[in-house]
Parts: C-alpha cells; structure tokens; sequence
C-alpha cells in the first residue's frame, strides 16, 4: 500500500517538525497538506498503526534505500527532501575533491539537489546531504568524500 | 575496426603496395629497390605472384598501400 | 538513474544527458575535425578514441575521425574545451561552454581588418581550409579611362589594323567585299566607349593618321582622377568553423592585415632517417605545413620538410606517421584562467 507508507512517512515527518518547534500551520504548508490533516495525524486518526511501523523500519534502512524508496514512492523531489531529511537521525560532511572536474553527474544524481557546481567543481551541501553515497558512487575522477559525523545518536 | 584486407582475385602481383608500404621500408629497407623482402617480418609480400599479408598486425592503417594498388586488391575496411 | 544517449548522423556524433537539473549535449562535427586526438588525450575518463585516421583520409573508409563512447563519456566539455579547431561543443541548456567565463577557452583567433586590407586575394587562395572569402568591388573602370578617341571617317582607309591591334576590343568594323555600286571593304567604323581604355595604340598603329585622341583631364595627358574612383572596396569573411588558425593569411597578406593567435607553442621535429615519405602527414595535416619538395625539375622529392610558421602543434601528422618520423612537441598550452584545479592540470598535460 505505497499510500499508506507515504501517509506513515508524513506522520513521523509531522511528529518531527513539530518537536523541533514548527507550527501545525508551517508542517501543513510544508508537506502539501491539509492543517485538518496534520491535526488528525498528529492524533493518531485517520492512519492505521501498521503504516507507522512500516514507514518507521524505512527510515531506519541504509541512507540510500531510504531515499530512493521515498523518492519512488513520492515521486517529487521538494518532499522527499523534506522526509528523507527530517527522518534521517544521523549528519553528514560532505567534502570534493580538486579533482573534480565538474561534469555534474552527481547534480544530476543528487535526489535531495544538495549538489550544484561552482566554478567546475561540486559544491556539496551537507546540510541536505543523507548520506546515501550515490553521488560519489557516480563520480568519475573519486572526487567526492561523505563522511558520517558522530552527533551523538 | 578498420583492416587491412587482400583480394587475391584481383591481384596482379605487381608488389606496388610491397614497396609503398612504409612500415615494410622501415622493417627491410631493401623493398624499396623492388628486389622483395629478405625477411618474413615485412606486413606483405607477393608470393607465388599474388600478395600475402604475413603480419597484418603491424599494419599503422596510414592508407598509402591502397594509393599505389592498380587493381584495389589491397584496402583497408 | 542519468544515462546518456548517443546520435550519429551520418559522421557527425551527439551525446545526450538530461536530467530535471539540466541538459547537456556534446556535439562532434566531423567535417571540422583534423584528427588531431586531443580530445582523445585530456578526456579524463578515455571515453573518446581516435579513429585510423590515415586510411580515413587516404582511402574509402567512411568512418569518423573519433569515437565516443556513450557509456563512458561524463560530458565534462574537457574535449570541447581543448578542441584546437572547434570540431567539439559541449552545450548546457542549449549553451555553448565556449561562451561561459568560468569554462577555460584556448586562446586562438584569426582577423582580418577591413581597414587595412586591399582585397588582393592572397589570403584567399593562400588558406588551406578555404575559410576566407574576399568580396571586393572593382572600381569603375570608364572612370579610370582619362580620354576618348576620335576617327576622322572621311580619312580613315578601312583597313581594319586599328580594329587588330586594340587590345580591349573597342574597335568594330563593318567588313564587306566590294561591289561596283560601292567600292569600299568597310560600311562604318565604330569605338565601344565602354571598352576603350585610351591606351592609344589605335593612333600609333594608324598608317593614315585617321585617329585623334581627345584627353578628358588636360591638354598633356598628365592624369587628375578623383582617388575615390580608383579604390577597390570590398569586406573579408572568416569561416571560423573552417578556419585552424595556421597563420598562412597572416605570412602571405602584403599589408599585415591579417592577424593569427596560435593556442599552442610547440617544436615539429621530422627524423628524416626514419621517414618513408609515404605522406600520410602532408595528407593529414590541416596547415599546409609538410610537403616533399621537388629535388630537380618536374621530380617529386623525398625529403620530408616542413615549413612551421604554419605548425599550430596539432600533432595529427605524429598521429599519422606510420614509421614515428615525426614528434610534435607541445611547450605551450595558451588558454583563459579557470578556477579549477583539475581543467589546469589536464589543459597543461597536453604539453609534451
């Protein structure tokens, strides 16, 4: 039910944003919903258990499936970067090398678009990055470094 | 890939490409006078009045056989 | 998942990848290639090859200069970049990186100026790729010519040395045989003022003084024209997609109106010891630089020479060379600033 699992995706977003201080206004706006919605969510209604559960085990796969399964199911890159960035627990410094050479594989790659190119060479911004490595999987010259940065989960 | 190729059909053993063939030159330098090659290690040589290709291998693809072959018996594809 | 699509049509290549982000197109012109297999040396991830580019040239194989492999390629523009003749194009979004800033470019131009030049020509016919064309417009001649001519009739005798003699043709006579009603060889003699050039040899020719000149300018033949009416104007076109850069319009214009920059610096050093003189090199290179000059009369030569103010350090010929009697040595590498480390290093690994 890739429904559900998106629905169960946006409860844990929700839940997320609002403990960090978002208001039931701004996570509606932000996750294109209803305000009514996020209310009902946010109350445990209109959404079974087991689609929470679901959506919790996906957050916890490797940074890449994560991604990739939430982007398939969403198909729209603005929210998956939201979900994928507001589930994932862990950080990431995302450093490029000189010796890129700035062909832009991993701008295109990158689904959460944390990669533009500057003067020919990959800016990564690791505020956005998750980690899941398939930029420096692409990359053609070994250019680009992710490392996990211990922040205490 | 482009090869070198012999049609015997068509050949006139005339040994035109033998001489013309610079890496032949560089390999024997006495195909140049027409007299033939001494040694084997030559990319072509007319034997029995027809040519054959012995190492084909060392072929640079530089297209000067073909210019000096009457009967297009030597080409590259 | 990117990937890249590949087009070929007829020699020519593109190579494709679009994504949201954006769309870059890497176009090859084979037309315009030389063969000179830079772009085969500075693509970092050996995506293209260069092709048998001898028996391309030499012989019927329809092929391509170079290859591009699709699967390798990154689009990176490096090709594009250091492309001496433009053959490469990498577009972003329909944009060539040849207009961006922060893409390095080679530094090469050719220019002729309008100002200086006379429209003699040479460069035209002196240009290996026939990338010049000069549009002139002659002056007027008639308003060059500074008199005109007279035939007395009633003196003339008809017979027709003027008519032989003159040159532009100017002169036309109405020849007929005599009959007894009218005894004469000629009805009428007529000049063509629009052919006439006043050069005179009809009244110097004339056994009967027939013929009278009549100076428009002065009374002594001495010559007072307008300047403007003399001036040959015209405009030169550089084909810049033709157009390598040699320098022959720059070596051959009479009045140093034609300006070449070369991208590189280099030496042309030919081992005549190992030279066959096949001339495979002065079929490929795209300068005119090679030849095998004449030793006597009406006798090709065989001794390989090259002339290299010619030279742009391509290295075709070296690619070409089937015995290594040619080593084309690159010292220079002159291209625009870039902030990239790794453009620098690649553009400069093409010096040898």
């Amino acid at each position: 039910m890739p429904k559900h699992i998106v629905s169960g995706l946006k409860y844990l977003t929700a839940v997320e944003l609002i403990r960090e201080g978002l208001s039931q206004k701004e996570v509606a706006k932000i996750l294109e919903m209803d305000r009514s919605t996020v209310s009902h969510y946010l109350n445990g209604r209109n959404l079974s258990w087991n689609s929470i559960e679901v959506a919790e085990i996906i957050t916890k796969f490797c940074p890449k499936d994560f991604l990739t399964l939430t982007y398939a199911l969403l198909n729209d890159s603005e929210k998956t970067r939201v979900i994928v960035k507001t589930c994932s627990k862990k950080s990431y410094e995302a450093s490029v090398e000189e010796s890129c050479i700035g062909c832009g594989l991993c701008v295109d790659t990158c689904l959460l678009n944390a990669i533009v190119l500057d003067d020919l060479k990959a800016r990564i911004d690791s505020d956005w990055c998750n980690g899941c490595n398939m930029c420096r999987d692409v990359c053609p010259t070994d250019s680009i470094k992710i490392l996990e940065v211990n922040n205490g989960y | 890939m482009v090869e070198l190729k012999v049609d015997q059909d068509k050949c006139l053993g005339c040994g035109n490409c033998v001489v013309a063939c610079p890496v032949n030159g560089s390999i024997s330098p006495e195909v140049a006078g027409g007299h033939g090659s001494k040694t084997e290690d030559t990319i072509m040589m007319v034997e029995n009045g027809l040519i054959k290709l012995f190492n084909p291998q060392k072929c640079t693809k530089c297209g000067t056989c073909p210019l000096f072959c009457p009967t297009d018996a030597i080409f590259l594809e | 998942m990117v990937t890249n699509t590949k087009e070929v049509k007829g020699k020519d290549i593109c190579v494709q990848r679009v994504s949201p982000e954006e769309k870059r197109e890497l176009a090859y012109k084979d037309d315009v290639c030389v063969g000179c297999g830079i772009c085969a040396k500075i693509c970092p991830t050996e995506a293209i090859e260069l092709g048998e580019i001898g028996a391309i040239e030499r012989t019927g194989v329809d092929e391509s200069k170079i290859s591009i492999d699709e699967a390798k390629c990154v689009l990176c523009g490096m090709c594009s970049s250091a492309c001496p003749v433009d053959a490469l194009d990498l577009k972003l979004d329909e944009k060539s990186i040849k207009d961006m800033a922060e893409y390095p470019q080679l530094i090469k131009s050719a220019e002729i100026s309008d100002d200086l030049c006379i429209y003699c020509k040479a460069c035209e016919t002196a240009c290996p790729r026939d990338a010049i064309t000069i549009a002139r417009i002659l002056p007027e001649r008639s308003k060059l010519v500074t008199g005109e001519i007279e035939i007395d009739k009633d003196t003339c005798i008809s017979c027709g040395i003027c008519e032989e003699m003159c040159p532009a043709d100017a002169i036309e006579m109405e020849h007929h045989e005599p009959t007894s009603s009218d005894p004469t060889v000629s009805s009428d003699i007529t000049v063509n003022k629009d052919k006439c050039v006043y050069c005179l040899i009809c009244r110097k020719s004339c056994p009967v003084d027939a013929i009278k000149a009549v100076c428009r300018s002065c009374s002594y033949g001495d010559y007072d024209l307008n300047p403007e009416d003399s001036e040959t104007t015209g405009s030169s076109f550089i084909d810049e997609e033709a157009c390598v850069n040699c320098g022959w319009c720059q070596e051959i214009c009479p009045v140093d109106a034609a300006t070449v920059e070369k991208a590189f610096e280099g030496e042309l050093i030919l081992n005549q010891e190992k030279c066959e003189a096949c001339g495979a090199c002065v079929d490929i290179c795209p300068c005119n630089v090679l030849s095998f000059p004449e030793e006597e009369f009406g006798v090709q030569g065989d001794k390989l020479q090259a002339d290299e103010r010619f030279c742009i350090y391509c290295g075709a010929c070296e690619n070409v060379c089937p015995v290594e009697a040619i080593e084309v040595k690159r010292t220079a590498v002159k291209h625009t600033p870039t902030k990239s480390k790794s453009w620098e290093k690649q553009l400069s690994e093409l010096k040898t």
